[in-house]
């Protein structure tokens, strides 16, 4: 509550005050007016996003206070919101969540002048990219109505179930909805198949990704060229109408390429 | 930041995405700083409720197993459960039999009463 005053005018940081640092990018770009950044939690903090900037390249970063545990709903929020409006515009490295620094001047000469090399390599590779997100949710009575249909086995069980007591038909029903996840299982594999067959060609990388969930359908990750953006998306409606009415499909994006940053490889000395 | 939009493909075009969506990029994705920092490292307490594990278990099981006789309630017209439940063990019989079995019963079962229309026919006479 008592708020001591800092005697400085110059823009050092309070002791219980933090850097966090939200990704990496080029020197010389503007962050997007009006972007919000992770909640400082304090009153010492400086609210705002701001860059520390090292010869060819520069860290997005923000005040927080080192006192409070981060993970909240609007820490989570802020931290993508602050990456993907970046990376809509220009080329950015993102941090994992809750990366926390001591300082500017230890992001500085901790984070970016050592690792000066990796990181311009790292922006020059994925410069020309964005990354999305194809998740798609079955449409539960569509996917199993058809499961039921093209199995007998399970229509077979189906049969044993019927109107029996739920405790006598106990494994029984285990062995149901065994039978129609294995089937879920399948589709999934040539559910996940028929994206990439319809959308690899306008990535450069794809990651297929578990799905979420006893109604996930497919979660892939594509690494797209932003001026293949507009033929990505084309190509990911055209799925949407095929799919229709059996898989509910969203794209999210274009976000930072999270799933696509080229390896870091800890150097044995520092590079010079 | 203009996005193609187009209706009618009914994918929904997210640029940020929900919590969810927004957990499995943000918290194992990305650079991690302890690779990069180690003196000047804050280790802040990070809270996170792992809300991404996904068993294939038998609570699983049991729930698409409940979904598939809640379709074919809805398909037989909307048979309520304490229909079915109500008549449990002529349900067992009836229900079990229904399908391949049917044409047969539904033969068998012309018979009785027409055996039965008999009878009663024969009651009222007397």
């Amino acid at each position: 509550m008592s708020a001591e005053t800092t005697e400085s005018t110059e823009e050092t940081q309070p002791e219980n005050i933090g850097s966090y640092v939200y990704g990496i990018l080029r020197s010389g770009q503007r962050i997007p007016e009006g972007l919000e950044p992770v909640p400082p939690g304090s009153e010492d903090a400086e609210h705002g996003l701001g860059l520390v900037s090292a010869g060819p390249i520069a860290a997005v970063v923000s005040d927080i206070s080192t006192d409070r545990p981060l993970g909240k709903r609007e820490d989570l929020l802020a931290h993508e919101r602050v990456l993907n409006a970046i990376a809509a515009e220009t080329p950015i490295l993102p941090m994992r969540f809750g990366a926390v620094v001591s300082d500017d001047d230890a992001v500085r000469e901790e984070l970016l002048d050592p690792h000066q090399d990796y990181f311009a390599r790292a922006l020059d590779e994925i410069a020309d990219y964005v990354e999305f997100s194809l998740r798609g949710d079955y449409e539960q009575d569509v996917v199993l109505g058809r499961i039921v249909e093209e199995n007998p086995a399970i229509q077979d069980l189906r049969e044993r179930i019927r109107g029996v007591d739920e405790d006598a038909s106990y494994y029984d029903r285990i062995k149901l909805g065994e039978a129609i996840s294995q089937a879920v299982d399948t589709l999934r594999e040539n559910d996940a198949n028929a994206v990439l067959d319809a959308l690899e060609r306008y990535a450069r990388a794809t990651v297929v990704k578990e799905v979420g969930g006893e109604n996930g359908a497919v979660h892939v990750a594509f690494l797209v060229r932003r001026d293949h953006r507009t033929d990505f998306e084309r190509a990911v409606d055209d799925l949407g109408d095929a799919w229709s009415g059996r898989v509910d499909l969203r794209l999210l994006g274009p976000t930072a390429c999270f799933d696509f940053l080229p390896e870091y490889e800890a150097p044995d000395e520092e590079g010079g | 930041m203009t996005v193609s939009q187009r209706q009618g493909g009914g994918v929904q075009k997210d640029p940020q995405g929900g919590l969810a969506e927004v957990l499995d990029l943000i918290l194992d994705k990305g650079l991690v700083i302890d690779a990069f920092v180690k003196v000047s490292l804050v280790g802040i307490e990070i809270l996170t409720i792992d809300a991404r594990i996904v068993v294939a278990s038998v609570d699983t099981y049991l729930r698409f197993a409940e979904a598939t006789n809640r379709l074919d309630l809805h398909a037989k017209g909307g048979k309520d459960l304490g229909q079915v439940v109500g008549g449990m063990t002529e349900g067992a019989t009836q229900g079990g039999a229904k399908g391949k079995t049917k044409g047969v019963l539904d033969a068998g079962k012309e018979k009785w009463d027409e055996v039965r229309g008999e009878r009663q026919s024969a009651k009222r006479e007397r």
